[in-house]
């Protein structure tokens, strides 16, 4: 009895060495393109943003931007990298050391308080002024 | 308990000339993937060291130097278009493994040239941006600010002039042996790792207030 590699293993659907030919034509990767670069603009765009509407408008334009870096993330690692198309162990490996990296600076983050000190972690602060040790005059002088 | 039974392994078929792996996919691919999850926490660290320093310019006297922070001096415009630079270099990378698989060897080496000059283009604004930055007195020693600032996107930088001395190694490879579709396609993953961590730094570093 034979059997193929990709009767063995499901998730990978090109023979080892061998490239799949089932990615985005060129066109879909110019509709892509065009997508990032629109997403790009808003982005841009969300700078002036307290200028147009106001001081107000900044949580807004923080969370619309987090949004949309997620989103060009997930457009250029899903399709230019062929995420979508490939293995899904390799879209695992990738967000596991991804979400490995968020994990672990976020709770350092959190704990160098920089959510509620604006950044500016107690041990950072500028260190006490500490006068020379004075030394006594030598005798017979 | 009920039997198991193994498959010979000599039973499977390859295709000629190729490996087998356990997993289907080319060690080299995998190793790749592996070193780009990896590169995930460099590139964490040195984006949370800015975020914490990012309000930490020298205003103590005699503690540090410039009061002046990196983000006061962002050319907004200027970085968005290096930002559109390196974009637009992605999608040439990706025009370069279509052109490799259907065969066309030389559109394939137009778009990987294409895409380092792209790369190079990026480069020369980066270091416009920091001789600015230096000329205005804000050196990487200048701040804690000024060194977290320096410190990732000049990572990012050296990343990007690696990418570029693989895609040009690349072109001189494929002008003397065949390349595999396979070994672009791996170029081009290191080289669209280097524009998502751009994507990452241009939105946390640049345009959040």
């Amino acid at each position: 009895m034979s059997a193929t590699i990709e009767e063995l293993d499901d998730d990978s659907p090109v023979h080892p060495g061998e490239h799949h030919t089932h990615g985005p034509s060129d066109k879909q990767y110019f509709t892509i393109f065009w997508i990032l670069v629109a997403i790009t603009a808003l982005e841009v765009s969300t700078y002036f943003w307290d200028v147009w509407f106001g001081e107000g408008s900044w949580p807004i334009a923080v969370a619309l931007l987090l949004l949309l870096m997620v989103v060009k993330f997930w457009l250029i690692a899903s399709f230019f990298m062929h995420l979508r198309f490939d293995s899904r162990l390799l879209t695992r490996i990738f967000y596991f050391g991804l979400a490995t990296a968020l994990a672990v600076y976020l709770v350092a983050l959190t704990v160098m308080n920089i959510w509620t000190d604006n950044g500016n972690p107690w041990y950072n602060d500028p260190p006490p002024n500490v006068s020379p040790p004075t030394t006594a005059p030598p005798a017979g002088g | 308990m009920a039997d198991i039974t193994l498959e010979p392994v000599e039973d499977v078929e390859f295709p000629d000339d190729i490996h087998a792996t356990s997993t289907g996919i080319s060690n080299a691919k995998l190793a790749m993937w592996t070193y780009l999850a990896s590169d995930c926490l460099l590139f964490g660290g040195l984006i949370s060291t800015y975020m914490l320093y990012r309000n930490r310019p020298g205003e103590v006297p005699g503690i540090a130097g410039s009061p002046v922070r990196a983000s006061e001096l962002f050319n907004i415009p200027f970085t968005s278009m290096t930002s559109f630079i390196l974009l637009m270099s992605s999608l040439t990378m990706v025009l370069a493994v279509n052109s490799v698989i259907r065969g066309d060897v030389q559109r394939m080496r137009l778009w990987l040239v294409a895409t380092a000059a792209l790369g190079g283009l990026f480069l020369g604004g980066q270091v416009f941006e920091f001789t600015e930055f230096v000329n205005e007195g804000l050196g990487f020693t200048a701040n804690v600010s000024a060194s977290s600032f320096y410190a990732l996107t000049g990572f990012h930088g050296v990343h990007v002039a690696v990418g570029v001395l693989m895609l040009l190694s690349a072109v001189g490879y494929s002008m003397r042996k065949e390349l595999n579709a396979e070994a672009v396609e791996t170029l081009g993953l290191y080289w669209h790792f280097v524009d998502i961590v751009w994507v990452v730094i241009f939105a946390i570093v640049y345009l959040i207030p």
